[in-house]
This record gives structure tokens, sequence and C-alpha cells, in this order.
């Protein structure tokens, strides 16, 4: 697979930024997952050709943080954190909760395509727990009513 | 006290560089300019400051040690990973006064002829990624970034370098891994990153509110700042307060002000007026206290005294509704997720303490359970190639030693947590 | 000076070391996982944790330094508690199944867990679950046996530099993959097998035939392949070889192989083995007796000779055959048949390299350690990919360059990629325009002294070419050559690394000259590529028309002299012909008799059409070999010959080392080669006497005055290096019959839109004998083109599209792979299968100065072919 043009420009001009082209790893998969959503395979493969990284190299490297995907994802992500603030607080009713309205189970995404759901530890909302991020929006002090109110915003 | 890391920031537009500079902000930075590169680290060594990364090592002498290594380019990296389970001290600085942030770090870079600086945010914080986007930029435009700044002819340059969901990066040496590109899992220590660090050059390492006072300590001079909170380490602290509190937040107080203290008086109390049953003071890696030890004065020298320590001076608040068993499961959970899977016992003894409190909690427990969990603790304590490790044994260790009676009434009874 | 104390005992070290290394040294052994002699330390597996006085903690002990005053131990109750502990931790993710595991019995985790292990586990829930692997011809990958220990990790990355598998995941959730997920698409060398602990990674063609326990003997021996000579070890059960693995402590590939080396092997054991001598008997091979052949053969020597002289008759030995039975043979072909027409493949490139080097330097030039490479300051490659074609030779420069030790090469040399500071791609055949233009800015670098020795001047007289020439030849950029120059001038004791797609060239002999000169402005030391374990050999043992057993020219009298009057015999005084002269004169008629000793003449030498056209105009043809071939479809009689595993001898590889190659097994039907010559020379009237090889080593150790006395017992030592035990030729420093390059000529550029056709050599295959390795084959199975990006897009061919390769001398169609490396206008073919091999359509002309083929880029057209045609017409 090729990048798209805009996908590369961008990782190149990324690379300025370091002095070592193996440090635009991260930030590159960022630039992927930004535009498709998720990192395929190939995509992985195509970032070690620009920054000269072996493939399954690049591979271990994705596979190591929790942020990346590795499959296509809902139009809106769902990161609900279930940490120990968060569990106190009710955070564990939230899940049922997006179960029962959305279908959604934990790393599944609803039937519809709508959302995905992936559970955080801490995202370091614990003062204004429960709290979830909906792709890079925080919504805080959750409970049972305005998750769905926040969420039905998200279409 | 008057507050100084906080300052600032009910202002909506604290983060925009006119109102940090109209604020007095930089004035720290123009000042510094001014100074020889070994006089600043002597200033932050006469300070006391202690860094606020959870580890309370001296950064004056990190700094020195960085500062002896002959070989250059030297790297400065900022440890906005704030991973540790109930803190989020740093999100205010990053999100409401980057400036601070920024002002500290090109402060230290000067007095460690670092060039070039990267600030390792979580992959959690992605509003925080575009504040302190924009807020740089504006440095840059302002010379108080790049190659001539304030046309003293001193070079640093500054971006920021997104983390993607690992606790463990939060660890220095997993950290540099992870700038580099690569698995973030920690290196061998010696050598470490003050002389082998990023790219194999000295690095120095700092939290985010750490490089936070030290426009302050510049700003009132090391002796003023060495008066402020506990005598052998000052300075101000930022205390991230939630679970069963009223008011719960970010509290900006003096180093070594009671557990009790901030709960009550700063915190308002307990929700509902409830009982407290326990508190985790300095995040979830650090021991678990029972209510009646509430009277110890946060910071790095009391609160071992006390049976915990500060860490990141994250205090998770439960009053007496809480299910302290269930709580240990998912700080342990925690700890199995985030598990960089290098050493054996980390990354197979808490799967194991994971499945034996599930089943305590899931009402299946055995009557040897808590006994073999404790073994199962011992043998990873100590035994780890990082503190990750150590920290999930602390957690069950600590839970049983205050809690045991509830662990031991899932067992008997035979019951499972509750929703 | 460092004190420790280990468990009580004292030792003083000078400088500081891991505690598990003092520990060893006092005879101390520590438990370890994780760790490996070959490759960094890691502190993964906690196992090694040692108590040490004043420190709260255990430490592990291959990762913490010994200190001046420490007090180590490392048995106490808590170190075995904590021992115990983590392989019980290990128990929970590792799947318990032992008896049905091939790796038990050489099981690290087995042997622990007897020793210190708890008696069960504790841990009752379910363990991970994963599958068995069996998406790869060669590894079984079973990731439930994985311990994360990291080392298959950190040995392909670190040692073999091929970074084709990686940890994915993180937690107990972490294990070992390849990038596909299945197939390991990798380069197959076996060495992560090789280093990991337990039973998870194996090798798939070892499964369930062997365990540890059945292996009967084993014998440590010499790989066949290459000329780089790998030390290994092959197990060996019944009359089979089980397996071969790498000889750690005293090869040269300190426990490294490559693919062919570690897998390669079971040709030996292929069914289609010669097993009877074969006559020809009304136009086809018929089986017949040994005698029969025998006789046969002499009786035919006696009439051509007797009609034609004993010039009418040539000899062609072989890189795979041992130095014994090359002796024997060049001994054969000289005093019985009376013929310096003596020659192999080695006389293309290896041979006339080594011989334009030593008239300059002296001889022994290039015999060079191996291991001096990682240790050097810089590395020059050249004319081929040595990681393809010497394998473990390339790892040395790989692990020279993870030492950020600077590397450049010229020409295509994929397995360097990411290795190669500088890497400079020539168009086809102008090499020499770039090297004469590295030479002239070296020069100005670095002026020759004003006091010159002969080969100095001669340097002087060479022509300068300036960067804009040369970029408008080769079509490098002016800028990239000088920045090769400045990365070049930095080094004090170079590495050259020189292949034969430099020599087998009309301009050969100039690029050698320059090269030379390179090798002298740079103080550096040369290594040539060799594709066979014996070519050194070959020469050493005057297999040779111009030499004689230890590298005594023929044209002189006296050492002709000296050899005969061992024999009582004469050695004809008639320099011989050349391999390519004999395939010429075969053609013209000239040759009458061609005995072929191991060597597939009729596929190995470029236009096999014009060999085939020769070799059926011989009156005889006699092929010893173990396999059918190409050529001994041509023969009139065919003789199954033992293979490598089947006999013993020696090889000289390319550094110049002598290697004890060691009988494994009995033979299936071949005899040796040497015992083959004898008994046909016996029949001939001249018994040779040699009841095994070590009588003909003993001779050659008499003959030679290179291999004074030498034994098996110095081979086996590991240090019998040139010149072994005996005396090189005086070096003559008047330097005669070097001609001048015409750098004209050599500037002309290549005609902008031909495509030429060269030779793609292949990791997993070695010329024509690897085919018969079901295991290479299972690797890379099917021949390609290789064509790079944009002439792939000029033809809209995509990889796995077949394509037509026509030149004047026939065509093939191969599928194509694309490799937008490659330079534009060249399209590579390897030459190692059957009717579809490079030289099928490649031509040559004689290179007069080697009398060898100069393969010249020949011209090639290329079309896409929109139906696949498996079916090639002749
Ligand atoms: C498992 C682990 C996680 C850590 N996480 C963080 C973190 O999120 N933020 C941080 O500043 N320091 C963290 N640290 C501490 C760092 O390793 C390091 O000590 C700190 O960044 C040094 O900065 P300081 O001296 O300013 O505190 C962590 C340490 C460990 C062992
Ligand atoms: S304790 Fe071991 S497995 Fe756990 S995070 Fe640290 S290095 Fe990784
Ligand atoms: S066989 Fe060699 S190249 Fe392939 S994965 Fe193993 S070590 Fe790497
Ligand atoms: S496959 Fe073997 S060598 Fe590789 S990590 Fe697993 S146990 Fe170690
Ligand atoms: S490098 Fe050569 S000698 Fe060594 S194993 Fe490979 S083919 Fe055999
Ligand atoms: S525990 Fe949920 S945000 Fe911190
Ligand atoms: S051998 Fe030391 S930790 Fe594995």
């Amino acid at each position: 697979m090729k990048l798209s043009d805009k996908v590369a420009a961008e990782i190149n001009s990324i690379k300025s930024r370091y002095q070592d082209p193996r440090s635009c790893l991260l930030p590159s998969l960022y630039v992927v997952q930004k535009a498709d959503g998720w990192i395929a395979p190939e995509a992985m493969a195509a970032v070690g050709e620009l920054l000269n990284v072996p493939g399954a190299t690049v591979k271990g490297v994705a596979t190591f943080y929790s942020m990346f995907r590795h499959k296509p994802m809902g139009r809106h992500l769902i990161q609900l954190c279930t940490n120990v603030a968060c569990l106190v607080m009710g955070a564990e009713e939230l899940v049922d909760i997006l179960k029962g309205k959305y279908g959604l189970e934990p790393n599944g995404t609803s039937p519809d395509g709508r959302f995905s759901l992936v559970i955080m530890e801490c995202i370091g909302a614990c003062g204004t727990a429960p709290a979830m991020l909906v792709d890079t929006d925080f919504h805080e002090n959750l409970n049972e009513k305005n998750i769905i109110d926040t969420l039905e915003n998200y279409k | 006290m008057e507050k100084y890391l906080l300052r600032n920031i009910e202002n909506p537009n604290s983060a925009d560089i006119n109102e940090y500079v109209k604020a007095g902000g930089y004035k720290a930075l123009a000042k510094a300019m001014d100074m020889k590169p070994a006089d600043i680290i002597e200033q932050v060594k006469k300070s006391g400051l202690r860094g606020r990364g959870g580890a309370g090592f001296p950064t004056g002498m990190k700094w020195a040690f960085a500062a002896a290594d002959p070989k250059m380019p030297k790297y400065l990296l900022c440890n906005a990973d704030e991973g540790e389970p109930g803190t989020f001290k740093d999100r205010p600085l990053l999100e409401k006064n980057p400036h601070l942030l920024i002002e500290g770090m090109i402060i230290s870079g000067h007095a460690l002829r670092a060039k070039y600086g990267y600030i390792y945010l979580r992959g959690e914080y992605p509003q925080a990624k575009d504040i302190l986007e924009a807020a740089i930029k504006q440095a840059y435009e302002k010379k108080f970034l790049g190659d001539n700044i304030l046309g003293r002819g001193v070079k640093f340059d500054l971006c920021v370098h997104q983390g993607a969901g690992a606790y463990i990066c939060g660890e220095e040496t997993a950290l540099i891994e992870s700038l580099e590109g690569r698995r973030g899992q920690p290196r061998i220590k010696p050598p470490f990153p003050v002389n082998e660090g990023f790219l194999a050059k000295p690095t120095v390492v700092n939290n985010v509110e750490t490089f936070s006072n030290v426009p302050y300590v510049l700003e009132i001079g090391p002796e003023e700042y060495s008066k402020i909170g506990s005598s052998d380490c000052p300075g101000p602290k930022l205390f991230s307060v939630s679970g069963h509190v009223k008011k719960p937040g970010v509290y900006e107080l003096p180093m070594g002000t009671t557990l009790r203290d901030i709960i009550y008086t700063h915190c308002g109390g307990v929700t509902g007026d409830k009982k407290l049953k326990a508190v985790i003071p300095g995040g979830i890696s650090t021991p678990v206290l029972p209510a009646d030890k509430l009277d110890c004065p946060m910071d790095f020298v009391n609160m071992p005294k006390h049976g915990s320590m500060l860490g990141s001076g994250a205090v998770m608040v439960f009053d007496e509704t809480v299910d302290l068993p269930k709580v240990c499961l998912r700080a342990i959970k925690f700890f199995e997720h985030e598990s960089c899977g290098k050493c054996t016992p980390c990354r197979e003894g808490i799967g194991w303490m994971r499945s034996i409190l599930g089943r305590i909690c899931g009402g299946t427990g055995n009557a040897g359970d808590i006994d073999l969990l404790l073994e199962v603790s011992k043998n990873v304590m100590g035994k780890t190639f990082c503190p990750l490790g150590d920290g999930a044994a602390t957690v069950v260790q600590n839970f049983i030693k205050n809690f045991r009676n509830e662990f031991e009434a899932h067992i008997n009874n035979k019951v499972r947590a509750e929703r | 000076m460092i004190t420790v104390t280990i468990n009580g005992k004292q030792i003083k070290l000078e400088k500081p070391v891991s505690i598990l290394e003092a520990a060893k040294m006092t005879g101390i052994k520590i438990p370890t996982l994780c760790h490996h002699k070959s490759l960094e330390a890691y502190g993964g597996c906690r196992l090694c944790l040692v108590e040490i006085e004043k420190m709260p903690r255990l430490q592990a002990s291959c990762t913490q330094y010994v200190t001046d005053g420490m007090v180590v131990w490392t048995e106490t109750g808590r170190v075995v508690e904590a021992r115990k502990a983590m392989l019980e931790f290990l128990l929970i993710n590792h799947a318990l199944d032992c008896p049905y595991c091939d790796k038990a019995g050489e099981c690290d985790l087995q042997d622990l867990v007897m020793k210190y292990g708890p008696a069960a586990g504790r841990f009752t829930e379910g363990k991970r679950k994963h599958p068995e692997s069996y998406d790869d011809p060669i590894i079984v990958r079973n990731m439930e046996r994985c311990i994360s220990c990291t080392r298959c990790v950190r040995m392909c990355s670190k040692v073999q530099g091929a970074s084709a598998i990686s940890m994915v995941n993180r937690t107990s959730k972490t294990f070992v993959e390849p990038f596909s997920g299945g197939r390991y698409n990798c380069e197959y060398c076996g060495n992560c097998i090789n280093v990991c602990p337990v039973g998870a990674i194996m090798s798939r063609l070892h499964k369930h035939t062997y365990r540890p326990w059945f292996i009967e003997k084993t014998v440590d021996t010499v790989c066949s392949f290459c000329g780089v000579g790998c030390s290994v070890t092959a197990q060996i059960r019944g009359n089979s070889i089980v397996r071969i693995i790498p000889e750690s402590e005293k090869g040269l590939n300190r426990g490294l192989l490559c693919n062919r080396g570690r897998f390669g092997y079971d040709y030996i054991s292929n069914s289609g083995r010669l097993k009877s001598p074969m006559i020809r008997k009304n136009g086809s091979l018929q089986e017949t007796t040994w005698s029969e052949a025998f006789m046969y053969i002499a009786q035919k020597i006696k009439e051509i000779k007797e009609k034609n002289g004993g010039a009418a008759i040539a000899g062609v030995a072989s890189g795979r055959c041992t130095n014994e039975d090359n002796y024997v043979f060049q001994k054969f072909m000289r005093l019985v048949v009376g013929s310096n027409n003596i020659d192999s493949i080695a006389g293309f490139a290896y041979a006339p390299a080594r011989k334009f080097f030593e008239k300059i330097f002296g001889q022994g030039v290039t015999a060079n350690p191996i291991q001096g490479i990682s240790r050097s300051d810089g590395i020059f490659v050249i004319g081929g990919d040595p990681t393809a074609i010497n394998p473990v030779l390339g790892l040395q420069i790989r692990a020279a360059s993870q030492k950020d030790i600077p590397v450049a090469t010229v020409g295509y040399a994929p397995g360097l990629k990411g290795f190669a500071a500088n890497r400079l791609i020539p168009k086809p055949s102008t090499e020499a325009a770039l090297l004469a233009a590295l030479l002239t800015e070296m020069l100005k670098r670095k002026p020759l002294p004003a006091e010159k020795t002969p080969f100095e001047e001669i340097i002087g007289k060479i022509q300068p070419v300036s960067l804009n020439e040369a970029e408008s030849a080769c079509g490098i950029a002016s800028g990239e050559i000088s920045a090769c120059v400045d990365s070049l001038s930095g080094m004090t004791n170079p590495a050259l690394v020189i292949g034969r797609d430099i020599i087998q060239r009309s301009e050969g002999q100039a690029n050698l000259l320059l090269l030379a000169a390179l090798a002298q402005a740079l103080n550096g030391r040369i290594y040539l590529s060799s594709e066979l374990p014996n070519e050194q050999g070959l020469i050493d043992m005057g297999c040779l028309p111009d030499m004689l057993p230890g590298g005594r020219p023929v044209a002189v009298d006296s050492f002709r002299k000296r050899y005969g009057e061992f024999f009582n015999a004469e050695v004809p005084s008639a320099q011989g012909l050349s391999l390519m002269e004999m395939v010429e004169g075969a053609h013209s008629g000239n040759i009458k008799a061609l005995y072929v000793m191991g060597e597939n003449i009729a596929f190995n030498i470029p236009d096999n059409k014009f060999v085939k056209d020769a070799l059926s105009r011989l009156e005889l043809l006699v092929v010893q070999d173990i396999f059918t071939t190409e050529t001994t479809r041509f023969a009139h009689v065919v003789l199954p010959a033992a293979s490598w595993a089947e006999r013993e001898g020696s090889y000289t590889n390319l550094e110049g080392r002598m290697q004890h190659l060691k009988k494994a097994i009995d033979s299936v039907a071949g005899l040796e080669d040497w015992k083959i010559i004898a008994e046909v020379s016996k029949v001939l009237g001249v018994d040779m006497n040699y009841r095994d090889s070590r009588d003909i080593l003993a001779e050659i150790a008499k003959v030679s005055p290179l291999h004074k006395g030498v034994t098996y017992e110095d081979m086996d030592s590991g240090e019998c290096m040139w010149p072994y035990k005996g005396e090189p030729l005086r070096h003559d420093l008047n330097i005669v019959g070097i001609d001048m390059p015409d750098m004209k000529a050599l500037l002309k550029k290549p005609e902008k839109d031909k495509v030429y056709i060269g030779v793609d050599k292949v990791l997993f295959h070695s010329a024509s004998l690897s085919r018969n390795s079901f295991a290479l084959n299972s690797i890379y199975s099917e021949p390609h083109a290789k064509i790079g990006k944009n002439l792939a897009a000029k033809l809209s061919v995509a990889s796995g599209d077949h394509i037509s390769i026509s030149t004047g001398a026939g065509a093939i169609e191969l599928a194509a792979v694309i490799d937008s490396d490659m330079p534009d206008n060249i399209v590579l073919v390897p030459n190692n299968f059957e009717g579809r091999g490079a030289f099928r359509v490649m031509g040559w002309k004689m290179n007069a100065a080697f009398k060898a083929p100069a393969l010249d880029g020949m011209e090639a057209v290329l079309k896409k072919l929109e139906r696949v045609s498996a079916e090639v017409s002749e």
C-alpha cells in the first residue's frame, strides 16, 4: 500500500523535528491513524519504508501502545475510564448503559458503525470522575443520563 | 499560601502568552539569560527542589550530573506522561499554564546547555497537545525559543511528542526508548540518562511540575523558595484529590500539608459526610492508608515514616461504602494491563494475582487464597526489573495488611463484589 | 584492581565485568534464561538474581557489574526461593507439553525446573492459548511455549541484522512474530532457533524426526556451501544426519550459520542421488559396474592420448571437492594424462583476481581473517552482495555497521541496505569510471609519497577522472561520490570486500588495478568473495593450467622439475588451457576428451547452448557427480561420487584457513572423488596407493612448499591459516604485465534505453547443487527476474507478473519481482534452476588477460506476458 501523498508529506515534515528519523515512528503512526482511523499492516510497512525501520519492528512498536488501533473503528471512538477513581464514582454502570443503548461491548463497535468503545486506564480526570474521551474531547462528571445526552451529539 | 503554579488559571485566556507575560511571566527567563549556566544549577540545588514525578530526586543534583558529562549535545525531556492513576495535577499546568512549563524548560535548557527539548505528553491528553503546540509557537514568535533567545545567542528548540497509551513510558528510561521510536521498555541502569539517555547523549528528564517550579526558584531566589513547606523538600506542591470528597480537584499547597488538612480543610471532607474508610495518598502505586492514619505530612521524607509514600501526590479518598477488595482488583488489573512484559515476575506474577483477586471478588475464593496472594506478591516484590512490578505488589500487600477482613468476608461468605 | 568475593571465593579483576561473568571465571554457574553469550545483557528473566551484601534487593547478575569489595552469594535461601518463584511464574503461561515437545532434552527451562523448580505450579486458571503456527515452511512457532526472553529478536536484529521478527503486544500477551504474522519471509538463517532456550521456535524440517536423546553421534565438520567455511556439527542417527547446528566454540562463525549451511544439507539424502556408474551405450546412459567404467575410461584416455597427445585431454576440477580430491586430480592430469589442461570455475573470477592482487602485493595478500572485518575502521564493498554470497562474512559487515563503522557499497547490494551510509549504484558496467574518480579524489586528499614503490609509480600513471566525468558516465551525482570519498578518507585500515561481478568483465583487469590502487591509498585489506567452499584450495592444490601445488608456476623449470622428481615423472611444460579455452577447444575439435570432477559446466558456464554443443562433440566426457545434471546428460561415463558428508578431507576458505572435513555418514553409493581418479589411474598403470585421505594430505604436506607438514590435527586446532606451515613465493616487486586502462574507453556511457541482464545471487541457493535441497526449495522454489520500479512501470509489470527475457542467445520466461532499489536498466536472473538460469540467455566474450569469460551486461529485451507459460522452448 502506498501512503496518501498528504500522509507521506505530513510524515516527512515531522522528520525535521528529530535528530533521528526513528523518533518519528510514533508521530507517524498517529498521522496514519488520524487519516484512516486505524493502522493497517500495509500502512505499517509503508511507514517503515519511509523511516527506514523494518516492518516487523514497526509492528512490534505499534502493538506495544494501547492507543494504536489495529482494526477499523467506528465513526467515533469512546474511551471510557474505569480506573479506581472512576470506578468508585460509578463507571461500571456506564459500561452497562453503553451496552444497553448502543450495543457496545468493550473493544467493540456498535452494529451501526457509529461508536467504538475502548476501556481506558486513568485519563487524568479523576477529580471529575467518571470521565471519558470521545474522539479528542473530554467529558467529565458523567452519570447515567448525561452520558447519553453527550453521545447523542456525535452522529 | 499564595498560588504560584496555578496562579492566573481562572483567567480563561491563561494559556495565551500575552496574558502570561502580563502576569509577570518570562521574567525569570530574562534573569536566567544573565546568569551563567552553572549558577542556575547552583541556585536550583540550593533551593532544595525535588522532582515532582514521584521519586523526589533532588533536581539540582540530577542537573549537575548531566552538566558534568562532556558528551554533546545534551537533551532535556519533560515527563508529561502523567499516568499514575489518581493523578491529574500536570493537566492544569499543561492546559492552563503552558508557558510556565515552557519558561521552566528554556531556563533548564540554558542551565544544561541543552539545545533540544521534548515534551513527552501522554496520548490521553489530546487537548493539551494543541494548547502546548500553540503556546510553543507563540514562544518562538516572541523569540523565547529558537536560535537566538532574547537576542543572547542561546539556542533552544522545543516540541511536543505524543505518547500512545503506556503507563510504563512515565518511567524515564522507557520514556526515552519510546521517544526513540521503540517499544517503551525500561533500560538497564547504569548508564543513567544523565550520561547516556536520548540517542545515547546526556539527558535530563523532569516532571512537568518540577520544571514549572524552576522559574519560581529564580524569581524569589533559592532562600525564599526553601522556606516554603517542609524544610528538607520545600516548595509548593500540587495535590490531585479524587474520590469521595466534597470538593475534588487539584490543590496547590505547601509541601508537607497533612493528609487530614487536605481532605477536611481544603476539600471540605467526605461527600455526604459519610465515614472515611481508606485513602491512597500518592497515586495508586503508594500504600493505602486506613482512616486513622491521616495525620501525616505529605512530603517525600515524612510519608515513608507513616507507612506510605508521597508519590505523585494523588489523594484518592474512599468512603465506608467502598468494597476495597474490588478497588484492589481494579488496581491490579491496571498493573496487569500496563506491565511492559519485559521481566518475568511482573509479566506473569501480576496476572496471577489478578486471577486470585478475581476469584475472591467473584465469590469463589478459597481459604488459602489470601496467603497465596501474599506469597505471590512477595515473589514479585523486589525482583522486578523496574518499580512498576513493585507497585503492584505494594498494592496487594497493603490492601491486605490494612483490610484483610474485607477479603476474608468475600471468601467466607462467598459474596460476589457488587456492582 | 577490583576484588570481589563470590560464595566465599575471592577473585581479582582488571576491569569490571558482570557478576555473572565473574562467577563464571571462578567456576560458579548462575542459572540464566534471557542471557546469551552472543547477545547484550537484557535482564528480563530474573533467574540470575543473586544476593549482594549491603544491598537490600536481590540483583540480576547478568546486568549488575562487580565493584571493588563486593560480596556476592549465589545460592542462599533467598536466592534459591526467588529462582524457584521465577520458574513458577514462567510456567504460568508455558504449555507443559514436554512429552510432545521436540525441545525436551535440550530445553533450558526444563533443565532448570528439574533442578530448582517448583514441584508443581500453583497457578490453576487457564493458560494463554496460542495455536502452533505452521504458516512457514521452515520455522514452526509455538507461542504457548515462549518465555519472552527476546533472545531470538535480539539475535535477528542485532546479530543477523535482519530485524524480521519482533515482540508484539505487551503484558503477558506479548509474543514473537514475523511481520506477516505467519510466514517469516526472512533470511532463514535459523540463528533465532538456535538461541531460543525453549521449544517456542523450532525447525519444521526436524519436527518429530528426532529427539536429542536419539542422537547417536556428532561430527564436527565444515559447511559445504560457500567460501566462508563455517564450522558445523552434524548430529547423526543411524546413517543419516538429523540436524546441522553451528559449532559454537572453535569456528570462525562463532555459533552463527546461514540458511544454506543450516538447512541446505538435506540434498545429501535426496532420492535423486546417483547410485551406480553409467556408460553411454547406443546413445543412452546405462548402469554398469565400477570396474567396467574404469576400464572404459582408461581405454579411451589411452587411445586419445596416443592419437592426439595429452594436450587433447582436459580436466575440470571442483570448488566443492576437497583439497585431497583436487590434488589427486591435478596429479592425475599432469603426470598420468600428461596435460596441464586443468582448471575450474574458480578460474573465472576468484583465481584471476587473487593472482592479480598477489602480483602487486605478494602471495597471500587476500588471506585476511574474516573476524577482522568487524574490527576494521571502514568497509568498502563492491562486485556483489556479500550477505548473499558469503552470508556469515556479510554479518561481519552488518556488525561493523551497527558499531557505527562506516560502510560504503558500490553496486546493487540489497542485504546491506540500511547498513551502508554510502550506497553508490552505478549504471551497468560503469564501475571503472566510478573507481577511477574515487581514486583520483582519494589521491588529492592523501597524495602518494615522493619516494614511490614500483606499484605507486604505476598508480601515478593512472589517468585521473574527475567527479563530473564519473557522474556523466556512471550516473551517480558527483556530490554522492565525494561524500563517499569523505567517508573513505577517514579510514585507516579498511576492509575491501570484492565480488566476482566486477572481475568477470571485459574491463575486469582495469577494475582490479583501480581497486588495488584504492587498497594502496586506503591501506586496505582485501577480501575476495568466494561462492564455493574450496576455491582457495583449488589454487593451492594446483588446479590451474599454470600453477603447481603450493602456488608455484608451471612455467618455472625448477618448480616443475622438483615436482616431477617426487614421482619420477615429468610435468608437461606447455601451459594448459583455461576452462573457457577447454570449452572452445571442445567446440573446435582440439579437445577430444574432458574429465569433469564435480562440476556442472553445462549449466554454470554462460551460454549453455554453446557449452552443450561443445560437449556433444567430445569423444570422451567423464563426469563424476552426485546428481544427474545438465552435464551428465552429455557424458559417456557418469560416476557417482560420495557427498560432502560422506568423506574426509579438507577445505581452504577464502581467508586461507584450512579446515578438516570429517566423514559424518557412510556413502549411499558413490566413492570419494579421489578414489575414483586413483582407480582410473591404476588401470592406466600408475598406482597411487592411497589408503585414505590422510595419505594424500601427507603427500601434499611433502610436495607443496606451502603445506609443509600440515596435518588434520593442525586444522582441528582451528588455526591452520595461510601460509599454513609453509612458505609463500618471494614477492617480486617489479610488477610486469599490467596494462594501463584506457580511461577514455572506460568513460563511455551505456546506451540509454537498453536493458542488460545480470546474474542475481540468491541467498537461498548455491549454483546448481541447492536445487536438490528440499529445505532450500521450500524457501525459494522458483526463479524470479528482479527489476527496478521504473522498468516495471515502463513494462506495466507488477510483482508476480510473468515476463519474457530474450537475448541473442535465447529466451526465458519468469515471474518478475520488483525491487525499488535496483537501477533502471538491468534485469537480474539467478542461475540456479534447471532450464531457467541466467546463463541460458547470457553470452560472453573472452577476457584475454584472464582467459575467462567476460559477462558484460548483455542486452536483453523484456516483454510482459499475458499468459503464464510454464514450458520454455529451447
Ligand atoms: C512505572 C513508573 C511510572 C512513572 N510515571 C511517571 C509519570 O507519569 N510522570 C512523571 O513525571 N514521572 C513518572 N515516573 C518517574 C520518572 O521515572 C522520573 O523519575 C521522573 O520523570 C523524574 O522527574 P522528576 O525528577 O522531575 O520527578 C514514573 C516512574 C515509574 C517507575
Ligand atoms: S517490572 Fe518488568 S515487566 Fe513490569 S513494567 Fe517494569 S520492566 Fe516491564
Ligand atoms: S531465521 Fe534468521 S532472519 Fe529469520 S527470523 Fe530467525 S534470525 Fe531472523
Ligand atoms: S521464541 Fe524463544 S527465544 Fe524468542 S522470546 Fe520466545 S522463548 Fe525467547
Ligand atoms: S556462510 Fe557459507 S560457509 Fe557459512 S553456513 Fe553459509 S554457506 Fe555455509
Ligand atoms: S481514574 Fe478515571 S480519570 Fe483517573
Ligand atoms: S539472565 Fe539475568 S535476568 Fe535473565
